[in-house]
């Protein structure tokens, strides 16, 4: 009896509601946040079941409002910068709890050590924090095309605070970057042909360690893919002049923000900035850029006539591999230029025009060939008109011995 | 007085009973109707030989496996000693046989030689141009370009598409259930050795008949004069000669053409980049054409009729006329069916192609109906 009566109290209890219910979802917090419900359940947040209390705090197991945001729940409402910061960073610089999912654990680090986290921790709260960049409810990946920090999507991320006239001259810094970047040849790489592969803001200055680069540091930004360019530019006598801070890389030629594709016109505009016209350096400018533009012209004057030599029906295949070479060695100018070697320069130069020269002259020698097959149809007919002749003659004999 | 050599022979050979069949035939004097159209059965002759020749040169380089063939093709054209001009003599040599057998067999029609006793000269003859019309096709696949590969396809396809007996002809065409190095290698068997002598057999019966029976004249049948050799043309010297200024300008034409038009090789084949609107060589057109307006068994019902009543013509047009005017029913029919092969022909020609015609621009369809494109289209085409 006693037994029995145990079994039952106990039942009781586990079938009993108390006055606290809890809620079946686990998450509560969106029944009264409906409108947040979509976005933080497609989040990658609410697909990994981080709840709101991760962030907000409060305790989303409870149904009732006061007892989800009673004391002790922990509950902060909506965090203010600096505490997202460090909200993010608690989970994301767990490398416990991020080791699951291959994710770096330095970005908090890096963010303190950003122009943003340090004006943040001057009590700064105009700089970005984790969510002006990633969101905050609806945070999706890195490589989801609707992800603002998407390669494709991190200009126009960036330009919502950098692109603010006001925001930008208190900080002494220009708003237009946005315009001038669209233009450049980056910009028209991304935004253009969708080339994710292209620099874009954070390719440059970074993304949670985010700073301008350093006159120095501007070289190397660059060279992270510009390799040979990199390269090469350590040999001239330019890096010489970078090392004793006289000389910013690749921006003093190039520019930053609206790099345009360059051109050998680039020698007349960017070397007279620095060395008078007439003077050697000037001169030998000149020279690379004299060497590049007739490079470039025999690269489109070999591409067309083997093109025209295709048309008029010609085997052209030896031809066209002779163009990939000849194409070769002035894509390989590009970057060997910025060694300001004219040897080098001049030696790319003599293969090409060497090879320039092999293709006309094979397909010349193939248009003489068929040349020389026409005139020789001139022979062949005068020969077949000659026994033709020699043939019709006896037939009109025979025939009038015959009628005679 | 006999030259050593002749002498040679007469010891061991009765020359002059050999001789004679020959001199014979050299003297046999032909109807006196005779023209230069009679010259078109020499003239395919002459193709055939000059394939021949052209073949050989070209088996010297040419290797029928699918990773060779193409290159090897390539090669004669561009690096073989004059390889380019047998390349394209061969090719153009092709084309302009079907089309000489074929007017040979016209001229054949229209002055009714085919009549009474000579049915089996014609029923050769039309086997001639079948066979003919096969090595257009056989030797088609052997560059292994793209046209060639999938005209091949289609070809075997609608060979496949006969009841009961087409899939296995598929298969044993092929050699497979798709084009491959099985098809080229049976391809250029057929065309190397089986038809080569098949053509070269047959031409022998088709020769010997006609000049077993000789050559019709115009009269009607059953009243045939026997030529004499005052009324006749002597085959030896006068027609030979004829024949001989024939050959003479078709040389020209073939060298003319290989230098002024040669065929492009176009690009290997691709069994995996099916190019738009694939059609037969041209002599396969009006066919392709007929198979479009028919559901599949009856448009293959259709075309196979018109080589049956070739066949049988003779046994079907059983009239004593000769003259193409005292044969009204059989020349309407000839002129409906050449007009007919002529139309079919422009139409699948122009099928499913784009062209500008007096500042406008049409696109053909399947049947080969134009269809103005308007300027909106034709701008962002």
């Amino acid at each position: 009896m006693r037994k029995r009566l145990l079994f039952f109290a106990t039942a009781l209890c586990f079938l009993s509601t108390p006055s606290g219910a809890q809620t079946s979802s686990g998450n509560s917090c969106v029944d009264c946040h409906e409108e947040t419900r979509e976005d933080v359940q497609t989040s990658v947040h609410g697909r990994q079941g981080v709840l709101c209390n991760s962030c907000h705090g409060g305790d989303p197991t409870q149904t009732d409002k006061v007892l989800a945001k009673a004391p002790g729940t922990g509950y902060l409402g909506i965090p203010d910068k600096g505490r997202i910061a460090e909200k993010c960073g608690g989970c994301h610089a767990d490398v416990e709890a991020m080791n699951f999912y291959g994710t770096r654990t330095d970005q908090l680090a890096r963010y303190r050590t950003s122009h943003h986290g340090k004006k943040l921790s001057q009590g700064d709260e105009r700089v970005a924090v984790c969510s002006d960049c990633h969101g905050y409810h609806d945070v999706v990946k890195v490589s989801d095309p609707s992800s603002p920090v998407y390669p494709l999507n991190v200009p126009e991320t960036c330009n919502a605070c950098h692109g603010k006239p006001k925001l930008m001259d208190a900080a002494h810094l220009p708003s237009d970057i946005l315009e001038i970047y669209k233009s450049s040849v980056h910009g028209k790489a991304l935004f253009e042909k969708k080339d994710l592969s292209v620099a874009n803001c954070a390719s440059c200055h970074g993304s949670h360690g985010a700073v301008p680069p350093g006159v120095k540091d501007v070289a190397t930004t660059c060279g992270k893919c510009h390799v040979n360019e990199k390269k090469y530019f350590l040999e001239s006598v330019h890096a010489r002049a970078q090392e004793e801070g006289k000389f910013s890389e690749c921006i003093s030629c190039h520019g930053n923000h609206g790099v345009e594709h360059p051109t050998p016109a680039l020698y007349q505009e960017a070397c007279i900035r620095c060395h008078a016209s007439g003077t050697p350096a000037f001169q030998q400018g000149q020279k690379i850029a004299a060497a590049i533009r007739d490079a470039d012209a025999k690269l489109e004057e070999t591409g067309a006539l083997v093109r025209q030599a295709s048309i008029e029906g010609f085997f052209v295949e030896p031809e066209m591999a002779q163009l990939e070479e000849l194409k070769t060695n002035v894509l390989e100018m590009a970057p060997i230029q910025h060694t300001l070697s004219i040897d080098k320069l001049e030696a790319l130069h003599g293969k090409v025009a060497k090879i320039s020269e092999g293709v006309r002259q094979s397909v010349g020698s193939k248009r003489e060939s068929l040349r020389r097959r026409k005139a020789a149809l001139a022979l062949i007919w005068i020969f077949i008109a000659v026994m033709v002749g020699a043939l019709w003659t006896k037939y009109n004999r025979l025939t009038k011995h015959r009628h005679s | 007085m006999k030259s050593p050599i002749k002498r040679w022979f007469a010891e061991r050979f009765d020359l002059d009973a050999l001789n004679q069949p020959i001199q014979k035939q050299l003297k046999k004097p032909l109807p006196g109707h005779i023209s230069w159209f009679h010259t078109l059965g020499s003239m395919s002759l002459f193709f055939f030989v000059s394939q021949v020749l052209t073949g050989i040169l070209l088996l010297i380089y040419y290797r029928p496996t699918v990773h060779d063939a193409f290159e090897s093709v390539k090669y004669i054209m561009t690096t073989a000693t004059m390889g380019w001009l047998y390349r394209q003599i061969h090719a153009w040599g092709a084309n302009l046989m079907i089309i000489v057998v074929f007017l040979h067999m016209l001229r054949t029609f229209i002055t009714g030689s085919y009549k009474k006793p000579r049915e089996l000269t014609w029923v050769f003859g039309v086997l001639l141009f079948f066979i003919t019309l096969v090595f257009g096709f056989t030797g088609y696949l052997l560059p292994w370009n793209q046209l060639a590969y999938w005209a091949t396809t289609v070809g075997t396809e609608v060979a496949g598409a006969v009841p009961v007996v087409g899939e296995p002809i598929k298969i044993l065409l092929r050699g497979g259930v798709a084009v491959g190095g099985e098809t080229i290698s049976r391809f250029f068997v057929v065309h190397v050795i089986i038809l080569p002598w098949a053509l070269f057999f047959i031409i022998l019966i088709h020769i010997f008949m006609v000049r077993y029976q000789g050559i019709a004249t115009m009269d009607p049948v059953g009243s045939e004069k026997k030529v004499t050799a005052k009324e006749g043309i002597p085959f030896f010297p006068d027609h030979v000669l004829k024949e001989g200024i024939v050959f003479f300008v078709l040389l020209g034409v073939l060298i003319t053409l290989s230098v002024l038009a040669p065929f492009d090789l176009g690009e290997k084949a691709d069994p995996l980049k099916t190019p738009h609107a694939i059609k037969p060589e041209w002599y396969f057109l009006p066919m392709y054409q007929v198979l479009k307006y028919f559901p599949k068994l009856l448009g293959i019902f259709v075309v196979s009729l018109a080589p049956l009543f070739l066949v049988i013509w003779p046994f079907l047009d059983r009239g004593k006329e000769r003259h193409p005017l005292r044969r009204p029913l059989s020349m309407t029919i000839g002129v409906l069916v050449i007009l007919s092969l002529l139309i079919f022909g422009v139409l699948a020609h122009f099928s499913e192609t784009r062209h500008r015609f007096l500042g406008k621009t049409y696109e053909f369809d399947i049947y080969g109906i134009p269809h103005p494109v308007s300027e909106s289209r034709e701008a962002g085409k």
